[in-house]
């Protein structure tokens, strides 16, 4: 048996994961930080070179990272409240006493299930001026067919729509959980104390839901911050830069130009941005507890 | 305050019956205990009386209101659950004023009325706490404030006690008792436990498989069971029952023992020739002084010494009986004895039917 002090074992079981984390977490974003000082484009030809800072000046001097960011951040605005309500009464649906509950259930996993570029590409369709379902429909209520993806308003509203069908599935199952969470004697004791349905939610529901909405929007405004996928697959980025987000535009610099030097500055930029949300919340958190 | 009568009173699930047309009237201020085991419909039927479970069958008064098609907020009812279900968010002065305030009773009057039923429980010095940092014990006071503050005009317990352990749960008994005392509003309380049920009822309904088994209060229930079932389930420790043959003018033990029939109050009428009965008597009601004719011969297995008392477990035949005896008396292990029993004390029952014969 080895003789080991309390701390080395602390340090020896915590070593595992604190390897494991600096391997896949911290190192990477360092190396991020790290390139971002860098002038580092591979069709250049030349060298990495120190910049300090100019990365990040060029990029508050860049309107496209302003416009993406603006989109992502309206993205993030319109999506996750749109989600969070639409999610809150797809679970208050399927925790009603059905008599078959895996059909709703699973109706429920569907959209979670499928893969993101795979809902884009069905809503691309959906939405498709010649093809698509969404004027078949309008056209039999007597509406002119609509070029979705022409105007960046309605570009940006179909994206917004497909993103909101595809993550509230997402938010339902964590309320659902939440839902279930809450004994059943608690409305029981509110049906006998006289309150009715309205207040119950109001007053019982609501309150109790909290933790669970509070860790589902973490997750979703997170998510909603690095969207890509859906507008990728549905418009491109398109008209021009109108429906493009700050992902979208990490992705082009340094996929598609190979500009690793500013792409990494502005991957820095989203990477902050996200940190930022998560410490808010995880504010709104401990001050509950 | 108002009486509740229950009028073949059923309730199904499916082909399921889980209650099977209940009859029974609780008087003004009584207080009623449900008792019996598992699955005997016990909270089923408080649960229709509190309108939280609907009826399949027959009527509830509440006074003399038919309520059966009435939500449970306006049957003027209040009740305890086994779980308490105190609302977690809400402090104890929220969660006691909560009913008020969706009855929009005026704030001073429902202040008022929180610090009075706060007073009563000695709860007054956790209105501001949340029932997360509240003890099993206290919770179950808070459970109860808010009932009070109600003012209804029946209080429904479900199982209340269940959750606290053997010493909270003896105080807490007491506590109800003393509530009742003081407020006399009509109580219908559910237990599983004959203890709870011996000591805070003015009456006891015993229930089996959906139906009453007997009524009465704990006296009669005790001392006059209708059947084996109510023998065997009030009392602790339980009846002993034992199969004997009318044989002449005795009744015939397995073990060939003879009890003479001349000898017992009760029953003998019924005592026809080759009957089979089942004979119960209480651990208590075994005697060491006895007419000789009267005892048994008893061999001894074991022996608990409990301080007040000494319970000896013995064999009669096949049988397994226990006798509570005095603390000093410590028979050894694998003797044979010759117990007495007290006549006036021994209970009869058809051993077909399992119910007392005449």
């Amino acid at each position: 048996m080895l003789d080991l002090s309390d701390r080395a074992l602390a340090v020896l079981l915590l070593a595992p994961a604190a390897i494991l984390l600096s391997l896949i977490i911290v190192y990477p974003v360092l190396r991020l930080l790290y390139t971002s000082f860098f002038s580092l484009s591979l069709t250049s030809g030349l060298p990495a070179e120190f910049v300090g800072l100019e990365n990040y000046q060029l990029m508050i001097e860049d309107p496209v990272f302003w416009e993406t960011t603006w989109n992502t951040v309206l993205i993030t605005l319109i999506t996750v409240p749109g989600a969070l309500f639409v999610g809150l009464g797809l679970a208050l649906l399927a925790n009603l006493p059905f008599g078959m509950q895996w059909p709703v259930r699973l109706s429920l996993l569907i959209p979670w299930a499928l893969p993101l570029s795979f809902a884009g590409l069905i809503f691309a369709w959906f939405f498709h001026s010649e093809y698509g379902v969404v004027n078949d429909v309008l056209a039999r209520f007597g509406f002119p067919g609509v070029i979705w993806f022409n105007s960046p308003n309605l570009a940006f509203a179909a994206i917004c729509l497909t993103i909101v069908w595809k993550t509230s599935s997402f938010m339902a199952l964590i309320i659902l959980a939440g839902l279930q969470t809450i004994p059943r004697s608690l409305y029981e004791a509110a049906d006998v104390d006289g309150a009715g349905r309205i207040r119950q939610f109001f007053e019982i529901t609501l309150p109790l839901l909290k933790p669970a909405i509070v860790v589902a929007l973490i997750f979703r405004t997170i998510t909603a911050l690095q969207t890509f996928d859906i507008p990728f697959m549905m418009t491109g980025g398109g008209p021009g830069t109108s429906t493009a987000t700050l992902a979208m535009y990490i992705h082009q610099n340094t996929v598609s130009f190979l500009d690793l030097g500013y792409g990494s500055a502005l991957a820095v930029v989203m990477f902050a941005l996200s940190m930022c949300v998560t410490a808010v919340y995880l504010r709104i958190i401990r001050t509950k507890e | 305050m108002a009486s509740v009568s229950l009028r073949k009173l059923e309730k199904s699930y499916g082909s399921l019956r889980i209650v099977k047309g209940i009859d029974l009237t609780i008087e003004d201020g009584e207080f009623v205990v449900f008792v019996g085991p598992s699955g005997c419909g016990k909270s089923t039927t408080l649960r229709m009386v509190a309108g939280l479970e609907s009826i399949s069958g027959g009527e509830v008064l509440i006074g003399d209101r038919v309520v059966n098609k009435l939500a449970p907020r306006e049957r003027d009812i209040a009740m305890v659950f086994q779980d308490y279900a105190l609302y977690p968010h809400k402090t104890v002065r929220e969660n006691m004023g909560f009913s008020l305030k969706v009855r929009g009773v005026a704030v001073k009057d429902a202040e008022s009325r929180i610090g009075e039923a706060a007073e009563m429980l000695g709860i007054a010095h956790l209105l501001d706490r949340k029932p997360g940092q509240l003890s099993g014990g206290q919770r179950q006071r808070v459970a109860m404030g808010r009932a009070i503050v109600r003012r209804p005009q029946v209080f429904l317990f479900d199982e209340p006690l269940s959750n606290l352990d053997a010493k909270l749960r003896g105080q807490v008994r007491t506590e109800i008792k003393r509530l009742h005392q003081q407020i006399g509003t009509t109580i219908i309380y559910v237990t599983h436990d004959q203890v709870e049920a011996m000591t805070l009822a003015d009456r006891i309904v015993i229930l089996r498989g959906g139906d009453i088994e007997q009524v009465g209060t704990p006296d009669e229930v005790y001392n006059q069971p209708q059947s084996v079932f109510v023998g065997g389930f009030v009392g602790s420790p339980a009846m002993n029952f034992a199969k004997v043959t009318v044989d002449g003018d005795a009744l015939r033990f397995a073990n060939g023992d003879r009890l003479p029939l001349s000898g017992l109050n009760r029953g003998r009428d019924g005592a026809m020739e080759g009957r089979e009965l089942i004979v119960g008597i209480r651990p208590e009601h075994f005697v060491t002084l006895a007419d000789p004719a009267m005892t048994l011969s008893a061999r001894v297995q074991v022996v608990e010494p409990l301080g007040s008392d000494t319970l000896v477990h013995f064999q009669i035949g096949g049988e397994t009986l226990t006798a509570r005896m005095p603390p000093e008396m410590r028979p050894a292990v694998g003797s044979e004895m010759r117990l007495g029993l007290d006549p006036s004390k021994v209970h009869l029952f058809d051993a077909k039917t399992e119910r007392t014969i005449a």
